[in-house]
């Protein structure tokens, strides 16, 4: 009996034992993560080669530290500008390019600006995906009179379920910047 | 011999007058039952010590012994597995002696673990499920099964998501014991539902309130029992087969048992279990929800040894399951949120499926247990319990990442890997006196964490011991129960902040203590109260979430500061039971000191996905208090009406305010009729019931985007009975209907109540073939 019971305990002891490991030495930097840390738009007057950038950053992703910046969009009066837009991860090193990610799925992803009042500026997409629906990488912005508004910039990822509507899917990015027309 | 139970021994004597015989025409006899059960014993033995006559009982339990010459003679009854029984008697004439045998020692102490377990602390109401009315809840999901108790709800994930909540308390709130061992799973999810297959259990039982000195911290809303049955030692072959289906989802269930002892090897006993699971999208009234499909594989082996006062159980579980997560629910802001609840239905459509895609979560877990326990000759008793558990969550989120190289890894955005070491050792004392019994116990447990993916909770390891004290005093219908516990954790917390790995270390330790009464005013009539206390440190989700919450369009974030919650609870309940009327009453004041939960902040949170709400994790003092009631009354032969009644009222007293998230009011009614029984339908019923859910109008001002949900009220009818088939072959049939009207509802305890309706008519068809004994 006395055998059995210290056989028992001896096994469960064992068992106890033979499991323990420390959590600290698997803390690991997990660089497969995919955050979007800054957003620029180009706009590059028509005819020319000027162009000017406006952006968003928070290098160190949603939480931790405040965006580091948050430009207000200039532009002039009654002129076409190319809108191109990029998207980076800067949180690792080199910084990764989401853009070129997008792009090459592009089936599933759609931009969508929009200003507010709407008369400050139009966009027209400039770009379709294989399936001829717009993604709005690159298009033309239209801008008109003088004026002080708002423009959101969504990037809504929409897997097997694009339709050429923002509705489906969810944002990726979600971005109200001021935008000035002067 | 160990008479460690109290005055089981209810020996009932009735002394039948007979006309003066001469010589020896004297007679006994009687009937031989199960203490516990009622039920007639066949075959047991009763003989006259010091002579060589004896009886066997009849199938009815009946003896009778005949032509006995008068004088004092002493009665033993006897039969294997049962504690032989002597009653002295002087025969004058006739006389009646029946007996109530109490199942042997072995058995006895392993009926009275069960009964520690479920019983501590005694002055706590406890409710139990067992047999038929379990039956009826097979093939649903734990929290779900457990939905019958008075003060008992669930917080829901979609329909094939839910956890137990009592009184209003929820997730590491509540303390589940599944087989013995508290189960440690990543609870503080709400959308992490016990990982238990309930085809295990055989009884389900919940200890409502604190019960910290018995049951360690977190037991601070109460604890759930997960029981299986006793192992069949050396018993012939058993088993049954429980099929399953559910019209809404095409769900369908397969569960078995076999089970059986070892021939040639006396003291052995083993089963074996398994349940597979498999469901498609579900149903609303008006559409079906995308990707809510779930898929589970479980099975659980045990095996034991009895040997006089020694045992020895091994158990091993295994519980894997997949579940969808319904994608309209996956969003990546407010904006998106708004959307869907001005839109009133979800924008993703879908017909039927069973495919299970992204968002999902993949979830197994393991459980190895191995107790011993002796019972000394002298009434002491020891037991060890030691078990190792491995959770293993992966998550899968709506995207794939973009870049296609990491995309066809196909690797989960969340793991979580918890492995959790537990040792409870427990020594019952001899009983005092006759009177006074108690135990003593330690628990450690030890944990380490690992995580991978998107960061959400950090690593860490943890360490806990506790050390408890409790006595009970019974006399003259009073029953005294005082105990005492101290715990001490150490919390180290492992996480990469600017791409370093930085540490942190917590101390908690605590005191908890229990006091309690009960008072049998008669067979019928008894009073119950409760002062328990417990505590819950503050789990790392709350130490430390930073981020978006997908789903639930907030921003969490963690406070490394926080303190330990501790629960002062104040339980009482009067119970009357005849047997056509029993009620019973209780109502309960729970305060819980430094209360952690989410607080609303005044100004959002900017990410580039848009600003979002942003809740703190804060501690404040809240109080909960409610009644429960329930009452089954027979008002004609046959028929039975039953009533349930919960109420909560949850405060916020540091800030003046009500809590969210907690559970509405509700009352549940139940008319049911019962075949009389027939030699070939047993148990034949036929029940139709409602239940009502009022709107949760206790809400803070501006917590939700959306206001609590309407009151609703769904119907269900239910018919089942039972044929045997054979002598040893059963089959039980149940037919239900959930949701009868195929209402569509919405329940303010369900995440997804902000985008869909809950599940929608719902026909159950439930078989269960019994075989052996």
């Amino acid at each position: 009996m006395t055998r059995r019971i210290s056989w028992t305990l001896l096994l469960a002891v064992a068992m106890s034992f033979t499991q323990c490991k420390d959590a600290g030495d698997d803390v690991q930097i997990d660089d497969e993560n995919e955050l979007i840390t800054s957003v620029t738009l180009k706009f590059t007057e028509e005819g020319t080669t000027n162009t000017t950038s406006f952006s968003y950053k928070d290098a160190d992703g949603d939480g931790g530290n405040a965006p580091t910046r948050f430009d207000t969009i200039a532009l002039k009066p009654n002129k076409t500008y190319t809108l191109a837009i990029e998207l980076l991860d800067e949180s690792k090193t080199p910084a990764s390019n989401i853009t070129e990610e997008v792009a090459e799925e592009s089936d599933e992803h759609l931009f969508v600006y929009t200003p507010t009042p709407s008369t400050l500026l139009t966009y027209t997409y400039g770009d379709k995906d294989i399936n001829n629906y717009v993604i709005g990488l690159t298009g033309k912005a239209v801008t008109t009179a003088v004026g002080t508004g708002k423009l959101r910039v969504q990037l809504r990822h929409q897997p097997e379920s694009k339709n050429g509507t923002p509705s489906p899917g969810s944002d990726d990015v979600s971005l109200e910047f001021t935008l000035k027309v002067q | 011999m160990n008479r460690i139970v109290f005055s089981f021994l209810i020996v009932i004597t009735s002394f039948t007058a007979r006309a003066q015989t001469t010589d020896c025409a004297c007679f006994v006899k009687g009937v031989v039952k199960d203490q516990h059960t009622g039920q007639p014993i066949v075959g047991a033995t009763v003989l006259i010590v010091g002579q060589n006559s004896g009886v066997f009982t009849d199938e009815n339990g009946r003896y009778e012994l005949r032509n006995l010459c008068p004088g004092a003679y002493t009665l033993e009854c006897r039969i294997i597995g049962y504690n032989p029984f002597r009653e002295k008697l002087d025969l004058t004439a006739g006389h009646e002696e029946n007996f109530n045998l109490l199942e042997q020692e072995v058995h006895l102490k392993d009926v009275e673990i069960t009964a520690h377990r479920t019983d501590a602390p005694s002055s706590q109401p406890l409710s139990t499920i067992s047999g038929s009315d379990l039956e009826k809840t097979r093939g649903q999901n734990l929290a779900e099964s457990l939905k019958g108790f008075t003060g008992v709800t669930s917080l829901q994930t979609g329909s094939s998501i839910s956890k137990p909540v009592i009184h209003g308390l929820h997730s590491n709130r509540i303390l589940i014991m599944n087989n013995g061992v508290r189960q440690e799973g990543q609870q503080w999810g709400s959308e992490h539902a016990p990982e238990i297959d309930p085809f295990i259990a055989t009884r389900l039982s919940v200890v409502k309130g604190a019960a910290g000195v018995r049951y360690g911290s977190d037991a601070i809303g109460g604890v759930i029992l997960v029981e299986p049955e006793e192992l069949p030692f050396d018993k012939s072959l058993s088993g049954e087969l429980n099929a399953v289906g559910f019209t809404n989802g095409r769900q369908g269930v397969l569960s078995g048992t076999l089970q059986g002892g070892i021939k040639g090897f006396k003291g052995f006993g083993w089963r074996a279990q398994g349940t597979m699971k498999r469901g498609g999208n579900i149903r609303t009234p008006g559409y079906f929800l995308d990707n809510t499909g779930i898929s589970e594989k479980n099975f659980s082996l045990a095996a034991g040894y009895r040997n006089k006062g020694l045992g020895i159980d091994v158990f091993y579980s295994r519980f894997d399951t997949k579940i969808g997560i319904f994608s309209g629910s996956h969003i990546g802001s407010v904006t998106d949120l708004l959307n869907v609840i001005e839109n009133g239905e979800p924008f993703v459509k879908s017909g039927f499926s069973y495919d299970i895609a992204r968002p999902n979560q993949n979830v197994s877990h393991e459980l190895m247990k191995a107790e011993t326990h002796y019972h000394f000759q002298n009434g002491n008793r020891f037991q060890w319990t030691i078990a190792r558990q491995l959770n293993d969550r992966n998550e899968f989120d709506l995207h794939r990442p973009r870049n296609d190289s990491i995309a066809a890894l196909n690797h989960p955005e969340l793991t979580f890997k918890l492995t959790t070491l537990t040792n409870d050792v427990i020594w019952d004392h001899k009983p005092i006196a006759g009177k006074l019994a108690g135990q003593l116990g330690i628990s450690t447990l030890y944990q380490y964490n690992l995580m991978d993916g998107r960061p959400l909770i950090p690593n860490f390891n943890q360490f806990n011991i506790g050390f408890f004290w409790m006595e009970r005093y019974v006399k003259n219908g009073w029953e005294l129960e005082a105990g005492v516990r101290y715990d001490y954790r150490t919390l180290t917390s492992f996480r990469i902040v600017n791409r370093e790995k930085v540490s942190q270390d917590f101390k908690f330790s605590n005191f908890s203590g229990t006091l309690g009464a009960t008072r049998n005013f008669s067979e019928r009539f008894s009073a119950r109260l409760n002062f328990g206390t417990a505590w819950r440190a503050p789990n790392v989700s709350e130490l430390f979430s930073d981020g978006v919450h997908h789903g639930a369009a907030a921003f969490e974030k963690g406070d490394a500061t926080l303190q330990p919650e501790k629960a002062l609870n104040t339980i009482a309940s009067l119970k009357y039971a005849s047997p056509r009327f029993t009620a019973e009453l209780g109502g309960y004041y729970n305060m819980i000191s430094d209360f952690i939960y989410l607080k609303p902040q005044p100004e959002p949170i900017l990410t580039v996905r848009g600003a979002f709400p942003y809740f703190k994790y804060t501690q404040t003092d809240a109080t909960f208090k409610g009644i429960d009631l329930s009452a089954s009354w027979e008002i004609v032969k046959y028929t039975t009406v039953s009533s349930k009644l919960s109420y909560l009222r949850v405060y916020d007293q540091r800030n003046d305010n009500y809590l969210v998230m907690i559970p509405s009011n509700r009352i549940d009614n139940q008319i049911k009729y019962e075949l009389p029984e027939d030699a070939k339908w047993h148990k034949a019923y036929f029940s139709i019931g409602n239940l009502f859910v009022a709107q949760q109008k206790r809400v803070p001002p501006a917590s939700d985007f959306l206001a609590p949900p309407k009151a609703y009220s769904l119907w269900n009818v239910q018919a089942g009975s039972t044929f045997n088939l054979s002598e040893k072959q059963q089959l039980e049939v149940g037919i239900a209907v959930q949701n009868l009207f195929n209402v569509a509802y919405r329940d303010y305890l369900n995440r997804f109540r902000y985008y869909a309706d809950d599940m929608g008519r719902n026909i159950s068809l439930r078989l269960k073939w019994k075989f052996g004994a």
